[in-house]
């Protein structure tokens, strides 16, 4: 019994000393950035050039260069903006965001780690800064914008809207009341709901789902008469369905969903950055620029094209840490927003949302000659 | 010529009690140097990157429906109400779970060493099905399989009052009107009557050796009692809520209702942690030596006898501990339910952190879930200490 009980101890002790020296040699590779210099002439100097590293040293820009891959938190379940293609590549609107950031920061379009989350998990990925960026069909809304980073730019305006069968008979958002409605959670769209349905006194049943495959299998079943998701969504998954004939989005949209790419708090020059991608691609557009005539572009007449493209002027590629013919590259390698827009979600895909008149077409006195007009797709001039 | 004995002692580093201290100090400082690392840590990111953190919000509106709950809620009640109604959710699914994987883990576990071929292989089957195959695909594959049923439109109807469609089971149910707590309190006082009822019946019989039959006796007294109650009080207690069709969609409401979301994640629960009971309860009943069930049959026990006084309640001993691991599983496995649409404390955490700092929210679900393991581990240790000291 007596020597059991050593045999045990001593087991536990050795079994102790091995973990303290595991965590010894934790706290000492942690610990070393903070030892102090050895007492020399320049020890002053270290230490401040310690105390104060140079902002572009630890910088998000730095981090992804050396990394060599840009680390964009995206989804594959929303037809056009991010899905898998018959090749089984990540592909969509907002994947083609990520390219473009990824074009400008490394050169290389396809220099992009897709990581997929679940729409709830947007938040702590963001708060935590583990992804250098968040294209995911994320709506812009004021607590999001202080807790989770920063919205860069609105890229896609778009609005929640309800989608039926056509055999319930319901032609308007108002004759929803006792209706069960399957919804993806973690989203604006489940707040919105709940505005919606509260605001009008009807009662409803919300059926919550993880995965919004799930959600929409629930409602193809019938479990749910309805379901909810921002208009473009529901087009694409109405696209998808076996009859889309068979079922209606209503006309009624509830709220404002300005979706765009978001960045961690705290590194201003990658915010800067980003922002700058994107008014390349609106910009590109406006100009007349696109992935077949960036060449000529580049040594033609016009003033602000080539500044966009970087033959003349700078629209200060230098501070933001870019190539000064950053425009070329993005542009080259992902097209211009009509471009992405086109390949997404345009008339030749099975989606097909209208641009024209829309609020996604580019500004009223737009300079380009044939591109749509008259919507809100606009952002700060280059220059 | 002699050989010295004399007594050198133990040196240090082989003395028993040296290394044992030795072990406890430094496991001591390690565990809460790991533990203080993480809080510093949390701490430290908190600040940094300005990660909200804060309590405030228990207090404020919570404006989300939960789809189903046990409690009475309201979009407009608190976030701290909210969470409890969601722990309820969780908790009632977890009751639920356990007390039926049990039931079906100890039928499928005594099964697999019947001595009937075909039910103990089906049972083994059923085992090896239900243990292999992740718990996840399990909930997904029996929630398809239930939306499989025609919609509520098109669904079955019994009576007028029994509705079953991929929305649910609906079935009648009593509703408490008005006097309902002064009945339910009446039948509370009635109960402990027709206890003193039952002792003083089975004292006269034991004294008289007349046959006073004390049990029914006792039921008499509560059954009399209760029914005299109902009508005394002057109002119902309750009435019965039928099911029935509402509104254009043809939503069943009123009566009570299992919804598919709900059914699908029982069923998964269940299905998936009695594969692992019965494993347990099989060992344990092996774990008996064969001259127990030798000599119980030949002192002219049955099988049925022979299992439940002499077989079972020795196993018992050695199922108990790793019952306990399983009831734990099981309420922790409950957290996968936001896969298939039911409002359980998770999926209203995740909801949550939209609107509400999700460092908070998620240490307050730990510590739920936390509480609700101690307490099966609490009840089954005690359980667990009880049969061991008087199991003989």
């Amino acid at each position: 019994m007596d020597g059991q009980w050593n045999r045990a101890r001593g087991l536990s002790f050795a079994l102790a000393l091995a973990f303290a020296a595991l965590l010894g040699v934790g706290c000492a590779t942690t610990g070393e950035p903070a030892t102090v210099a050895p007492p020399t002439e320049d020890a002053a100097e270290t230490e401040a050039a310690q105390a104060a590293p140079s902002p572009t040293e630890s910088s998000r820009l730095n981090t992804v260069r050396e990394r060599g891959r840009l680390v964009c938190a995206s989804l594959n379940d929303t037809p056009g903006f991010g899905y898998l293609d018959d090749n089984g590549r990540n592909v969509g609107f907002d994947i083609d965001l990520c390219r473009a950031v990824a074009a400008a920061v490394l050169g290389d379009a396809d220099a992009v780690d897709i990581r997929l989350i679940t729409a709830a998990e947007r938040g702590p990925v963001m708060q935590s800064g583990e992804v250098d960026l968040l294209v995911y069909v994320t709506t812009w809304t004021t607590s999001r914008d202080t807790s989770w980073g920063n919205f860069v730019q609105t890229m896609f305006y778009d609005g929640q809207g309800f989608m039926v069968p056509v055999s319930s008979g319901v032609t308007s958002a108002y004759e929803l009341a006792g209706a069960a409605v399957c919804v993806n959670t973690g989203t604006t769209t489940e707040l919105n709901m709940a505005d919606f349905f509260r605001q009008n006194r009807m009662e409803y049943n919300p059926k919550t789902f993880e995965e919004s495959q799930v959600a929409f299998e629930a409602y193809k079943s019938g479990a749910c008469e309805v379901y909810t998701s921002d208009r473009s969504a529901l087009t694409a998954l109405r696209s998808s369905l076996e009859n889309p004939e068979e079922h209606i989005i209503l006309p009624e949209t509830i709220s404002e969903e300005p979706l765009g790419p978001m960045v961690p708090h705290g590194d201003e020059q990658w915010f800067d950055i980003v922002k700058a991608v994107m008014g390349i691609l609106i910009y590109a557009e406006a100009y007349g620029i696109h992935s077949g005539n960036v060449d000529e572009v580049a040594v033609g007449d016009n003033v602000k094209a080539k500044r966009l493209l970087g033959t003349e002027g700078s629209f200060g590629q230098d501070e933001l840490g870019l190539d000064q013919t950053v425009g070329q590259t993005v542009i080259k390698l992902v097209g211009n927003y009509g471009e992405i827009y086109d390949r997404n979600l345009g008339p030749e895909t099975a989606i097909d949302l209208p641009r024209k008149g829309s609020r996604n077409a580019l500004w009223a006195n737009a300079p380009c000659s044939d591109c749509p007009k008259g919507g809100q797709i606009y952002s700060q001039p280059l220059r | 010529m002699r050989l010295s004995l004399t007594y050198q002692g133990i040196p240090i580093w082989r003395h028993s009690r040296v290394l044992g201290w030795t072990a406890q100090i430094v496991s001591g400082i390690v565990v809460v140097a790991a533990v203080a690392f993480f809080i510093a840590n949390l701490a430290n990111a908190i600040d940094e990157r300005d990660i909200p953190f804060g309590w405030s919000f228990l207090n404020r509106e919570y404006s989300t429906p939960i789809s189903e709950h046990l409690l009475p809620y309201q979009e407009s009640d608190t976030f701290a109400y909210a969470f409890l109604v969601a722990a309820i959710n969780t908790l009632m699914v977890s009751i639920v779970g356990v007390i039926l994987a049990t039931l079906l883990g100890i039928v499928v576990g005594a099964v697999q060493l019947s001595g009937n071929w075909v039910i103990s292989r089906v049972a083994t089957v059923y085992v090896e099905v239900f243990r292999n195959v992740p718990l996840l695909v399990q909930l997904f594959f029996w929630y398809i399989l239930l939306l499989g049923l025609p919609r509520v439109s098109e669904g079955f109807v019994w009576l007028d009052s029994f509705y079953l469609s991929n929305s649910g089971l609906s079935l009648p149910a009593p509703r408490a009107q008005e006097m309902a707590v002064p009945w339910l309190l009446a039948v509370v006082v009635l109960i402990a009557i027709s206890i003193g009822v039952r002792a003083w019946l089975a004292r006269r019989e034991e004294r008289t050796g007349k046959p006073s039959y004390p049990l029914l006796g006792g039921v008499v007294v509560v059954v009399v009692g209760a029914i005299v109650a109902w009508f005394a009080l002057g109002g119902e207690p309750f009435a019965i809520s039928v099911p029935h069709p509402e509104g254009r969609f043809g939503r069943i409401v009123d009566g009570a209702t299992l919804s598919t979301e709900l059914t699908a994640l029982l069923m998964g629960l269940i299905m998936y942690t009695a594969a692992f009971i019965a494993e347990i309860v099989r060992g344990g009943l092996q774990s008996v030596s064969k001259g127990q069930t030798e000599a119980s049959r030949s002192l002219g026990l049955g099988t049925m006898e022979t299992l439940r006084y002499i077989t079972f309640p020795q196993a018992l001993r050695v199922i108990v501990p790793p019952l306990i691991s399983q009831y734990l599983n099981l309420t922790k496995n409950s957290s996968l339910a936001l896969a298939i649409g039911y409002a359980d404390l998770t999926s209203v955490a995740k909801t949550m952190t939209q609107t509400a700092p999700a460092v908070t929210i998620f240490l307050i679900i730990m510590l739920i879930y936390l509480s609700y393991s101690l307490t099966y581990s609490l009840i089954g240790n005690l359980y667990n200490r009880y049969i061991q000291f008087t199991g003989g």
